[in-house]
């Protein structure tokens, strides 16, 4: 059995690899950026058979700032988000060694989930849409949680009672910090999507395309926040004998809910689709984030032990 | 051979005539200037809704702390404690603090807004869900067959190909693909061709109208919840060795066995436990320990754990030496010096109210030593007590006729008791959304026309489909393009794998 004094301590180490592999692929990014002096020609428009997998047909892509078959330093950005995971994975892992229980009671063990819950969903969407660009809005978002948990430090506190429930416990946390991944990746797509004019902007993906990225992220985290919000109910239920009680984390959670739903509903009613779409997206993170953080600020709420 | 995909938007008129569903509002489908039909295309528009989740996000935004504060829970029953707590709300909020108390925004969540709000989405859900279903059951279940020349010149996802073979084996083989791509194909014939139409997850819409009436059964739950079916009573207290009935008509009593609280070295809690005995018509049901997230639940009533203290057992026997009171008094309040803990229970036939006090955890009070309680004597409504007596444990004293003992201290613990009504509603409704999401999310429906007619040099094929908000069923359909295209060549093995080689 592993000390749990040394997994404590790998756990930090895999954190700080973690943040430098992530600040690694920052760099390649920008470099790639900052070098591309010219736009890559528009691939051909898609032929039958001439596709395989991904999301969105080829004629819908656009030059990233590196196409994944491009190489060199955006190839490498690349890597190093995947060591990244990794790396914050282990850390995840030696965590829950290091302090016996699920790595989601405090707010140093939120942060690293939730950087880990980006990671995820970032590379998932750079594989699947081959847009490296999102990185530079995501990855500086996954860095600053990280920084943000250095800053907290870890802590191997017991579980306080009401935290004593195992399933619940991973289950609650784990999909949430999924969901909110999935929201970053959302916010991003529809950042890129609003600093351009309806044409687009040469070496930005196209529009259509972020306003696809953004709908998959959001109905992939969607279900997932939903899920959240049921198991928090039921885990309520179970610890406090309500399922509902307005405790502002609840609430919290019920208004990013509410706004994802709006966005949904938002992209098939008539005058509602882009623009307008996009920045229901950045509310819904700025309100993922509202939720995140609200336990800073929230006196007297039942979460409040996640300070 | 020739082939020609396009997978290109047509332009939005053309796409209006090709599918019914890219108009979700339904207006077209519902005319006329009177009344109930306004009321009806208010309640079906999609724009409603997503006004109406708006309003409910900005009003939720509203009930948190950052913004407004809430009163207490059950403050509003009590008005001098809610006027009181009001008062403290005037520093922050000056002049607006009656307005907003006017407008309910100190309770949003009970307000006639909020509840409003909720019953008009509510209706709207429950308008888009049956105006919806019939057409989402005819698409699954009565689809159109047949397409004709217009849409697969217009289609968003379409595609022409020449095989060589006769009209028949071609609409074989279109089938045979189709079905290895796990489409239903269901076949139309004409005088002049044949016509297929394939479709993939037809149950997946249904997905829309399960998440959109499941949110109809949690806002039902979450009413039974606070309906008199159901009863919460958030500070039950139960000393321990002694009987308490639940009451809410249920028959149930419970005795606490034991409590115990521990704690880790570090002084933070471990657990709290306690053994619950329950019984109903005085006959034991169940004996559980219940602690948090391990509550005690029978005939639909729940117990939890939720807090605990010290007890004073008092015993009362009056002059004929009959024991008219003997029971924990839970030490619940605080004197406002800190010093006391004290606690209060009713002789209801004798028209009295008995204040027990003891000195607090860790404080000394001169008046009370270790040992000893004070207990004091009022007549319902009377300020001044008719009598008051420092007790030795153990001992007896007589005030106004009664006889007071003060047996010992022991513990209490406190818990939630409840009878929920509406929360199966509420776990039922949650499943229902989250497999109806995941239905409509992963499970689109995908619907393939296609068209066979014979042509000089074999049959032509025209394949096309809607892509309503699925682009990724565009890589799939010219994968299935492709599928066709090979299937239909003689020679096709050898050419695909020839184009794998090169």
């Amino acid at each position: 059995m592993l000390d749990k004094t040394l997994a404590m301590q790998l756990s930090k180490y895999g954190l700080w690899c973690g943040l430098a592999t992530v600040v690694l692929a920052l760099i390649c990014y920008t470099l790639v950026l900052v070098l591309a002096k010219t736009p890559r020609p528009e691939p051909a428009m898609a032929q039958a058979g001439g596709h395989s997998g991904g999301g969105v047909a080829t004629d819908e892509r656009t030059p990233p700032v590196a196409p994944a078959q491009a190489g060199g330093l955006a190839q490498y950005g690349t890597y190093f988000t995947w060591l990244s995971l990794v790396f914050v994975t282990g850390c995840l892992f030696f965590l829950t060694v290091g302090t016996g229980h699920g790595p989601f009671t405090n707010m140093y063990e939120f942060s690293v989930s939730f950087a880990w819950g980006i990671l995820v969903a970032y590379v998932y969407f750079e594989r699947r849409y081959h847009v490296r660009t999102i990185g530079l809005l995501i990855l500086p978002i996954t860095a600053a949680f990280m920084i943000y948990a250095m800053y907290l430090g870890a802590s191997s506190n017991p579980l306080m009672p009401a935290l004593e429930n195992p399933p619940l416990l991973i289950t609650h946390i784990a999909v949430a910090v999924l969901a909110y991944g999935a929201f970053a990746v959302s916010f991003a797509a529809a950042v890129l999507y609003l600093v351009q004019p309806e044409g687009g902007r040469p070496g930005l993906p196209k529009p259509a395309l972020l306003d696809e990225m953004g709908y998959r992220a959001v109905i992939i985290g969607f279900p997932l926040l939903t899920l959240t919000v049921a198991l928090g109910a039921l885990w309520a239920d179970k610890a406090w004998g309500s399922y509902w009680t307005w405790d502002p984390k609840e609430t919290a959670s019920l208004i990013t809910w509410l706004i994802y739903g709006a966005y949904l509903h938002a992209r098939v009613a008539r005058g509602w689709v882009g623009r307008r779409a996009a920045w229901l997206l950045v509310i819904g993170f700025a309100s993922v984030l509202f939720t995140f953080f609200g336990n800073l600020f929230f006196s007297g709420s039942l979460h409040s032990y996640a300070k | 051979m020739s082939q020609d995909v396009h997978t290109r938007p047509a332009e939005p008129g053309a796409r209006e005539s090709i599918d019914g569903l890219d108009n979700p509002d339904g207006g077209a489908s519902v005319s006329g200037a009177d009344a109930l039909n306004r009321l009806w295309r208010f309640f079906i528009s999609m724009r409603t809704g997503l006004w109406l989740i708006l309003a409910l996000g900005l009003l939720s935004l509203a009930g948190t702390p950052p913004f407004l504060d809430q009163a207490p829970k059950g403050m509003s029953a009590d008005p001098t404690a809610y006027t009181q707590w009001l008062a403290t709300e005037h520093v922050k909020y000056g002049g607006w603090t009656s307005l907003l108390d006017k407008l309910g925004m100190f309770s949003v969540f009970e307000s006639i807004w909020f509840k409003g709000i909720a019953v008009l989405l509510a209706t709207s859900i429950l308008a888009c869900s049956v105006n919806r279903a019939p057409r989402l059951w005819k698409l699954a279940f009565h689809p159109r067959t047949r397409m004709g020349q217009t849409f697969f010149t217009h289609a968003p996802l379409r595609a022409s190909l020449l095989v060589p073979a006769d009209q028949a084996a071609a609409a074989e083989s279109v089938r045979e693909v189709l079905k290895s791509h796990h489409f239903r194909t269901v076949n139309d014939p004409e005088d002049d061709g044949v016509n297929l139409y394939a479709d993939r997850f037809r149950w997946g819409p249904f997905g829309t109208v399960m998440a959109h009436l499941s949110f109809v059964m949690i806002i039902v739950g979450v009413y039974l919840t606070q309906s008199p079916m159901s009863f919460k009573d958030q500070n039950f207290v139960a000393p321990v060795g002694d009987r308490v009935a639940v009451g809410h008509g249920t028959g149930l009593v419970i005795e606490a066995k034991s409590f115990e609280d521990t704690y880790y070295d570090s002084g933070s809690p471990k657990d709290y436990v306690s053994v619950l005995a329950l019984y109903k018509n005085g006959v034991l049901v169940k004996t559980q320990p219940v602690r948090v997230n391990h509550p005690l639940t029978s005939d639909g009533v729940s117990f939890y754990q939720s807090f605990f203290g010290m007890a004073a057992r008092m015993k009362v026997t009056d002059a004929s030496g009959k024991a008219i009171y003997e029971q924990g008094v839970p030490l619940s309040f605080t004197s406002d010096d800190g010093a006391r803990s004290i606690g209060q229970f009713k002789l209801p036939a004798n028209g009295l109210t008995v204040e027990v006090a003891l000195p607090a955890s860790g404080k000394t009070d001169p008046e009370i030593k270790a040992g000893q309680a004070s207990v004091a004597v009022f007549k319902d409504g009377a300020k001044n007590a008719v009598g008051s007596e420092i007790a030795d444990m153990g001992k007896s004293s007589t005030i106004d006729g009664l006889t007071y003992t003060f047996e010992r201290t022991n513990k209490y613990t406190g818990l939630i008791v409840g009878r929920d009504r509406g929360a199966n509603f509420i776990w039922l409704g949650s499943t229902l959304l989250v497999v109806g999401l995941l239905m409509v999310f992963f499970f689109p429906h995908r619907r393939i026309w296609v068209r066979i007619r014979t042509t000089a040099g074999g049959s032509e094929i025209l394949c096309a489909s809607t892509m309503k908000r699925d682009a990724a069923f565009k890589p799939q359909f010219n994968q299935l393009i492709t599928d066709i295209q090979l299937a239909g060549t003689p020679s096709s093995t050898t050419q695909k794998a020839g184009q794998n080689d090169a």
